[in-house]
């Protein structure tokens, strides 16, 4: 398979104290958002944060894999909804860090068991890239249940 | 003090038929953002993917550390044009990210300004969190 390349765009205009920025997505132009300093680490204020961005790669990431592991498993899900929390905090030494992400997953999935949907979640979690590479500095928990049982 | 940010995905039918959507962030910055394994792996066509999402965190941290780099070290920015191209290797994972920067910076000259780049580009949490991409590479100048 051809390799994939996606662009984003920021233009940041002074201070990191009172400056802010503005985040494109060049490839496909589908958003175009501010940040600040202070909307990173403080309240959002409606603007959006690096961690909140990989909080969505996260969430539709883990999503493809998950639905992708319980095909495998011969039980394709008909619906699945993951939502994604991100923490950054202050590591002694080492500044700003990314420290956990949290992925919470439920689906409606015909023939499959919790135990097997248990299972998908850890799969998708090995297996989905960005799951594997934000642990160089951050722990994921995933906590996968079907809905209506 | 930790920051929590958190957004939220779904998901229908099978990776290569089905579709997805990225619900409105919490922060209510952005979303719903619509996904599909189509547009993740050609042509985006008008729709995102982890991977640009990923670029887009990337470039503004990396932005944010680097004006914060400048403004300790006396030289602040007036502006920073960053760009991070994220390549995605089906089955492999991501294979590398391409930083870059363009700075309009008062006072600095073309070597230092290249010095603050190299730092924030390992010091941004974006990067640390990234460390294991196996190759990210860096394009600093003085706009």
């Amino acid at each position: 398979m051809p390799r994939i390349v996606r662009k984003a765009e920021v233009a940041w205009k002074g201070t990191i104290a009172r400056g802010s920025g503005m985040a494109v997505a060049s490839s496909s132009s589908s958003f175009a958002l501010p940040f600040t300093n202070a909307s990173r680490i403080g309240e959002p204020e409606g603007k959006t944060s690096p961690e909140e961005l990989l909080a969505a790669a996260h969430a539709g990431c883990f999503s493809m894999s998950l639905g992708s592991e319980l095909a495998r498993a011969g039980t394709p899900p008909e619906h699945l909804d993951v939502r994604c929390t991100i923490t950054m905090d202050e590591v002694e030494g080492r500044g700003h860090q990314i420290v956990h992400s949290a992925i919470e997953a439920t689906g409606v999935v015909p023939d499959c068991d919790e135990a097997g949907f248990a299972q998908a979640g850890e799969a998708a979690d090995a297996g989905c890239p960005f799951s594997a590479l934000i642990k160089a500095s951050a722990t994921v928990s995933v906590n996968a249940t079907l809905e209506g049982i | 003090m930790a920051t929590d940010r958190t957004v939220s995905a779904t998901w229908n039918g099978s990776l290569l038929e089905g579709a997805g959507t990225i619900h409105q962030a919490g922060s209510g910055a952005f979303g719903p953002l619509a996904v599909s394994w189509a547009s993740r792996a050609e042509e985006p066509n008008g729709e995102t993917s982890p991977e640009e999402l990923i670029a887009a965190a990337h470039a503004a941290c990396f932005a944010m550390a680097l004006s914060s780099g400048l403004a300790k070290a006396g030289t602040p920015a007036d502006q920073l044009d960053t760009s991070a191209t994220v390549t995605f290797q089906p089955g492999e994972g991501i294979a590398r990210i391409a930083l870059t920067v363009r700075g309009r910076v008062p006072g600095i000259d073309a070597e230092t300004f290249a010095a603050k780049a190299a730092e924030a580009k390992v010091g941004c949490p974006v990067s640390k969190a990234l460390a294991g991409v196996p190759e990210i590479t860096l394009d600093a100048a003085l706009a």
